[in-house]
């Protein structure tokens, strides 16, 4: 099967995987790149109670975050 | 060629190191079967079984606890330095359970990866079928509960159906293909339907 849409590749990528562990590996790194890259952009935000509320404004900014339930 | 995966006891047993996401998903998972029993759900259980993806959040459906109980989950997780996005007392908190409503959690100081805890009731029968018939995984020495392959597949097809949800079907229906079986898809999929 020659691969033309996504769900080919995951599916191209699956049948791989489950014959061969070593994949496991690149998936490990793209997760943890994704960690840090995500950790890094947040960083600004301080620390403690400080951090909190920046990350809360931010979230209800984007609508992440609606107000408390009553 | 090396295998990804076995089957020891029902237990489904991955052959590979454990991640960052894994570490943050045991170490609030250590906190959370102390006060109530759960089960991972959605993404994570694609991801786990080595789909490529990134992920922000992880989803973990549980019962609706009472305020006593929540109180000492809530407190137990800031002292095991979690926070919670919604707010700083269970107080605060505790309502958004009472009405269904998922509550986040990160490790202090951080915004993601995070807990996404789905409450359900009596009245959600599909969750609680899937949290009554748990199948459990292992990587290395971290073991959790998921649903039932064959009910993650057909939950992502029916009901969540987006593409990201379809490809995670497809990893799941392909990377499991030996084990997956015909007639608990045939017995899931009314099941998932009412939902």
């Amino acid at each position: 099967m020659k691969p033309t849409t996504d769900m080919d590749y995951v599916e191209l990528y699956a049948k791989k995987l489950k014959e061969d562990k070593t994949l496991f590996q690149q998936q490990k790194t793209l997760i943890e790149s994704q960690l840090h890259s995500s950790r890094t952009t947040f960083s600004k935000f301080g620390t403690g109670d400080e951090f909190k509320a920046k990350a809360r404004e931010y979230l209800r900014g984007t609508g992440f975050l609606k107000e408390l339930v009553k | 060629m090396m295998k990804s995966y076995s089957l020891e006891d029902n237990t489904i047993v991955l052959d590979r190191e454990l991640t960052e996401l894994d570490l943050f998903v045991k170490k609030f998972l250590a906190v959370l079967k102390k006060h109530t029993d759960y089960l991972v759900v959605s993404g994570f259980v694609s991801i786990s079984t080595g789909r490529t993806r990134g992920t922000e959040d992880v989803d973990i459906i549980v019962p609706v606890i009472d305020k006593t109980r929540f109180q000492e989950l809530f407190l137990d997780l800031q002292e095991n330095n979690f926070w919670c996005y919604q707010g700083d007392t269970a107080e605060e908190a505790h309502p958004y359970l009472e009405k269904l409503t998922s509550l986040r959690f990160a490790e202090k100081d951080k915004m993601f990866p995070n807990i996404e805890l789905v409450p359900f009731n009596h009245t959600k029968k599909a969750k609680v079928f899937e949290f009554n018939h748990p199948q459990k995984i292992r990587i290395k020495d971290f073991e959790f509960k998921i649903p039932p392959i064959e009910f993650e597949i057909l939950y992502k097809e029916l009901i969540l159906k987006g593409k990201k949800d379809l490809e995670d079907a497809k990893h799941l229906r392909t990377f499991f293909s030996e084990i997956i079986k015909k007639e608990k898809l045939e017995e899931y999929k009314p099941i998932i339907e009412q939902e």
